[in-house]
């Protein structure tokens, strides 16, 4: 058996390796749960430190300046929703009706208290109807 | 004379890009100033991608032919591909901070993939850099080059296998014909396409006259040999 076979049969071992593993983490790994998977079985999640990844529910925001406190709804269906209260500043990219991942724990009331803030953002792009204007006003932000 | 005319046109050209860019191309909806260094993040993963599918290719030509100048290829390009991957995690960083709110994350698979990726060519490097020159290095980074290049199909199908924070592709999706359509109107495709076509310029440029520098080296080295 030559070395060069040698070589190639340890990269086809390798490559069996991280395949496995791959198939592995694919089918086990949770990054972040669904809502209606945890209201399935909300008891199992009391306590623990998750993330929850799904829709703001439309005009379910309200964002209170004087306790730096963001509250909203996230719902995967649009029927069932948790809601949530994110201690912190509103990110500029979040919207109602927008995908976002929070970060905390779930409280005994069914409430999710979040101590971080991720905003989805899609993969469609769309021009800014207010063009020439509206793009001033915006390079002006970057120097304020 | 090809060298130095690769390099004015990928200078020129991106520098009239960025211009276009943002005198020209509107502003996006939702992500206004941000969305811009797209321009600049999606060339450069090209740029990578391209650099280490060389590496790949050049891997498996060495190990099956032993042609030297496929193995000096091969070094020269993985070079390349890793400082266009640094700049792959640095401009999506800036890019994460503003619209996701978070520079980086470390459970979202697109990026850990990423990362990875920029670990393991470091780690070619490095095994090119200490092993002793000759035919035993050049080998054993072929096994590492061939191998390493998995992660890039890994990367490709992070965002479905998984689930991530990150967008799934930004080019192209499945419309509802079932034929790919672009996710984004002309006026942000075109400037976007014109930037890949400047990355390649830009990588053949580098692979030529980083291999141009190494067969100097070489050359020197085999003199100061000769006069010992």
């Amino acid at each position: 058996m030559n070395r060069q076979l040698q070589f190639i049969i340890g990269g086809v071992i390798i490559a069996a390796i991280l395949g496995t593993v791959i198939y592995q983490t694919t089918e086990s790994t949770v990054f972040f749960y669904t809502p209606n998977e945890i209201l399935a079985a909300p008891a199992s999640f009391e306590g623990k430190e998750i993330r929850i990844g799904g829709r703001v529910v439309p005009e379910s925001a309200q964002w209170n300046p004087a306790k730096v406190q963001l509250s909203f709804r996230v719902t995967e269906n649009g029927r069932t929703f948790i809601p949530v209260v994110f201690q912190g500043a509103k990110p500029d990219m979040f919207r109602e009706g927008q995908g976002v991942v929070v970060e905390g724990r779930m409280e005994s009331g069914g409430v999710f208290r979040a101590s971080n803030l991720l905003v989805k953002h899609s993969e469609e792009y769309k021009i800014d109807p207010s063009k020439v204007k509206d793009r001033e006003a915006a390079y002006r932000t970057l120097i304020k | 004379m090809l060298i130095p005319a690769l390099g004015w046109v990928s200078l020129i050209g991106f520098a009239s890009l960025f211009y276009y860019v943002f005198e020209w191309v509107p502003l996006e909806a939702n992500m206004k100033f941000s969305q811009k260094i797209m321009y600049i993040h999606l060339p450069t993963i090209l740029g990578a991608y391209l650099a280490f599918f060389v590496v790949f290719f050049c891997s498996i030509g060495y190990l099956w032919k032993r042609t030297e100048i496929l193995d000096r290829t091969a070094k020269c390009s993985a070079e390349i591909g890793v400082v266009f991957t640094g700049l792959i995690l640095v401009t999506g960083s800036i890019w994460g901070r503003p619209t996701w709110n978070a520079y980086w994350v470390w459970w979202d698979a697109r990026l850990i993939t990423s990362l990875m990726l920029f670990l393991v060519y470091l780690g070619y490097l490095l095994l090119r850099a200490f092993a002793d020159p000759g035919e035993k290095q050049a080998r054993l980074a072929a096994v590492v080059g061939i191998v390493a290049f998995l992660d890039i199909p890994l990367i490709h199908v992070s965002v479905s296998w998984w689930r991530t924070l990150h967008q799934p592709s930004s080019l192209f999706k499945v419309g509802k014909s079932g034929a790919p359509e672009p996710s984004m109107p002309i006026e942000f495709l075109l400037p976007v396409i014109a930037g890949l076509i400047l990355a390649v310029v830009l990588y053949l440029f580098l692979l030529l006259y980083r291999m141009r520098l190494e067969a100097r080296l070489e050359m020197v080295a085999a003199q100061l040999a000769r006069h010992r």
